[in-house]
């Protein structure tokens, strides 16, 4: 990547996480900046300038809500990833509202945390792309003119509650869309509880567009959170993690022979 | 008790001796004084002439507070003194015999009539009195006694207390409270034999009496009409005292197994609430340390220049880091569960989305794995807390996972039977032994044959059974050589008609 480094402020009140992420983020490329405390980590956003921020949500002081609350005050598109555990469903859900770009769970790999700072980097900085522009993901074209979808050039029925899921969903690729909000954005604000509804519905569309409906690689669900369309990174990723799979299981069945 | 108004038994004691001898010695005093003033008169009366023809009123002006004060046979005394003194000083002789002079026979006798009628009123009043006053003794009494039990320390059994408490504040000779709950006899007091046969024969036969002759009292101590236990005593009681303290016996012990119930569910739901917090922020403190390390390896692979036995070792940190993390996960899903009473939110569920939810949410976990879902009702719909069938469902999962043969597949199936929608989770594995098979579902139990060979804390399937049995469902097991292992979860499915919006 000849691009500039990458500046990423981490927030993290635990010095351990913080010495396990710098090096390396910076063996990788990354410009890091660390902070302990959400009040420290607003100083310095007004002092310099970053690219991404990094910030954990549990944090004693004003916390790591209060603390993008702020961030979202003076720069509504500085994109944050927040830190969180695994059952703190309604702080991701409530960070994402609050306008945090994505969030990362308690314990990462390095390799997942750089791929969502690459993805709300890019994003930020990607080229502003016409509304009703066609997107193409994987072998996947959705056309918004003529509401048409594609997969591997053949046509897919969908009805039109099943073609606003996903272009909503398509057009924020790679980032989690929360039920509320997709809700909100395909059947108003009155159905943003009817979560269930949600959940009929994306079943039949992965069936539609999934190879595999039960092993998705497209349409992916944030438990307790909401979905995300997988981006052309993800989706090189998950190729490689799958021929590791099968490499691995062609070496056991190999041993298992011999 | 100091007046008794009821005697049930006559206790000769050494005060009542020294009260006889005190009486008598105020008889005495009291006659003395009133012949006194009769003499005195008399003189008086014949000195002043004129007075002597209604002396004899003059007299009664003597009797009669003398009946009024001290008693009948005072005045009777001070009234024969009266006549004597009359008969002395009218006719200068005194006549001892009274039928001598007609006249003084009809004034003794008008004086003793008087002496009588005054005498008996003065002591009805004074009876009414003294027993009005006994009344409000008693009334003081059991206030202290109502005061006392409601004070009383319903940590400990409260028959001793009670037995205790009467025996003093009654001032009775014996008690002996029969508590039928505990099946415990608590005396106060000296019994000449052992009172709890008594005691206890009083509570089967539900005899309540007073023995007057005796001086026991018996009592059948209810709550409502039903018996809880008896009271026997023996002393200075009336039967309404006795009554009204079996009444604040049964109410005691009524309170006392109240309380008793009230601490143990509070005692429970607090070492409970103890045990999930402090597995809470145990998961919550290794969290911390289990990013770092993940973070750690999993940075030193992407950062590359590893040789191959690095790499390996590296992965190996990455995986069992991943494991401690699920493990921990897990730990703090099951305090939740346990923490409190678990509450099922239903909702309409659709099946299919459930188990791809599930399946998906363990896709770590199933990589290596091949994983079947077959619904053959795909509009399946169920009423029931999503979380926590995905919580069964998950456990259910990687149970199959950790324990499936290598390349084998597994199978998730949901299917109506009936009422109810049955859920299962097939795999090949090792055959779970029959004996086993009920208490592998218990918590922290965990099968012989598996001990030694995966990871696990026997906490997962009972977690399941929690949910099955939360909704009124059921769950078991079969397995065989053959068929492989399955584990079920029956959750009732009241069968309607199809919803569509």
């Amino acid at each position: 990547m000849n691009q500039p480094a990458i500046r990423v402020l981490v927030v993290d009140d635990e010095a351990a996480i913080r010495r396990a992420l710098r090096p390396p983020l910076v063996e990788l490329g990354f410009h890091v900046t660390e902070a302990s405390r959400g009040e420290e980590a607003l100083q310095l956003l007004h002092a310099g300038s970053f690219d991404v921020v990094l910030l954990d949500i549990n944090m004693p002081g004003i916390g790591g809500i209060e603390t993008l609350r702020r961030i979202r005050a003076f720069a509504p598109r500085l994109p944050v990833l927040m830190v969180t555990v695994r059952e703190g469903e309604e702080e991701k859900v409530e960070a994402l509202e609050q306008g945090a770009d994505d969030y990362v769970t308690k314990p990462f790999s390095i390799r997942e945390l750089i791929a969502r700072i690459r993805t709300a980097h890019r994003r930020v900085h990607a080229p502003a792309r016409a509304e009703d522009a066609p997107i193409e993901i994987g072998e996947i074209r959705l056309t918004p003119t003529r509401r048409s979808v594609t997969k591997r050039g053949q046509i897919v029925h969908l009805t039109r509650k099943e073609f606003d899921i996903l272009h909503c969903l398509m057009s924020r690729a790679g980032r989690v869309v929360t039920y509320a909000k997709l809700l909100t954005a395909v059947w108003g604000a009155d159905c943003r509880e009817e979560v269930e509804y949600l959940r009929t519905f994306v079943r039949q569309l992965r069936k539609k567009i999934e190879d595999d409906p039960s092993s998705p690689i497209y349409l992916l669900t944030d438990v307790y959170v909401g979905y995300r369309f997988a981006d052309a990174q993800m989706l090189q990723e998950e190729s490689l993690a799958a021929e590791v799979v099968s490499e691995r299981e062609e070496e056991t069945s190999e041993r298992a022979a011999s | 008790m100091s007046g008794a108004s009821i005697p049930i038994r006559t206790v000769f004691s050494a005060r009542r001796v020294r009260g006889t001898g005190s009486k008598a010695l105020l008889f005495t005093l009291e006659c003395a004084l009133g012949v006194l003033s009769v003499v005195l008169l008399g003189a008086f009366a014949h000195w002043l002439q004129w007075l002597l023809p209604i002396a004899v009123l003059l007299f009664l002006l003597i009797v009669v507070p003398t009946a009024l004060l001290c008693g009948f046979w005072q005045a009777v005394i001070v009234s024969l003194s009266a006549v004597l003194v009359q008969s002395f000083f009218t006719a200068h002789q005194a006549s001892f015999n009274p039928a001598a002079d007609p006249a003084n026979s009809i004034t003794l006798l008008a004086f003793v009539f008087t002496a009588l009628v005054v005498s008996r009123l003065s002591a009805r009043v004074t009876e009414h009195a003294r027993e009005a006053e006994s009344w409000g003794g008693q009334m003081r009494d059991l206030y202290e006694f109502t005061r006392r039990t409601l004070q009383m320390n319903l940590h400990d059994e409260p028959g001793a207390q009670l037995a205790e408490l009467v025996h003093e504040i009654f001032a009775l000779e014996a008690v002996v409270v029969f508590d039928a709950d505990l099946h415990q006899t608590y005396q106060a007091g000296f019994w000449d034999s052992d009172p709890k046969e008594l005691a206890q024969n009083i509570y089967y036969f539900e005899t309540s009496d007073d023995d007057a002759e005796a001086g026991i009292g018996r009592r059948v101590v209810r709550l409502g009409t039903v018996p809880i236990g008896s009271l026997v005593v023996r002393g200075d009681t009336s039967p309404l005292t006795n009554n009204a303290i079996a009444s604040l016996i049964a109410i005691t012990f009524d309170r006392y197994r109240a309380f008793a119930n009230e601490s143990r569910i509070e005692t429970e739901r607090r070492t409970e609430q103890l045990r999930a917090t402090v597995l809470d922020s145990l998961a919550h403190a290794y969290k911390t340390p289990l990013t770092a390390i993940r973070a750690a390896s999993t940075g030193l692979g992407e950062m590359g220049r590893l040789s191959p036995a690095q790499a390996e070792l590296v992965s190996l940190i990455d995986e069992q880091t991943g494991l401690l993390s699920e493990l921990t996960t897990r730990l703090l899903t099951t305090a939740r569960l346990d923490a409190g009473e678990v509450t099922v939110h239903a909702v309409p569920v659709g099946v299919g989305s459930l188990i791809d939810e599930v399946v998906a949410s363990l896709r770590d976990r199933l990589a290596s794995m091949k994983v079947s879902i077959e619904l053959p009702e795909d509009s399946l719909v169920l009423s029931c807390d999503r979380q926590l069938m995905t919580m069964l469902l998950s456990q259910y999962i990687d149970n199959a996972c950790k324990y499936s043969i290598f390349g084998t597949t597994i199978t998730v199936r949901a299917e109506r039977a009936k009422s109810e929608v049955i859920f299962s989770v097939h795999s090949f594995g090792p055959v779970v032994p029959m004996a086993d098979r009920e208490r592998i579902f218990d918590r922290y139990y965990r099968s012989t044959n598996s001990s030694n060979r995966s990871a696990g804390t026997g906490i997962g399937l009972s977690v399941a059974k929690r949910v099955a049995v939360v909704h009124g469902g059921y769950v078991w097991v079969t397995s065989g050589e053959d068929e492989g292992t399955t584990f079920y979860a029956a959750i009732p499915a009241p069968i309607r008609k199809k919803e569509s919006r």
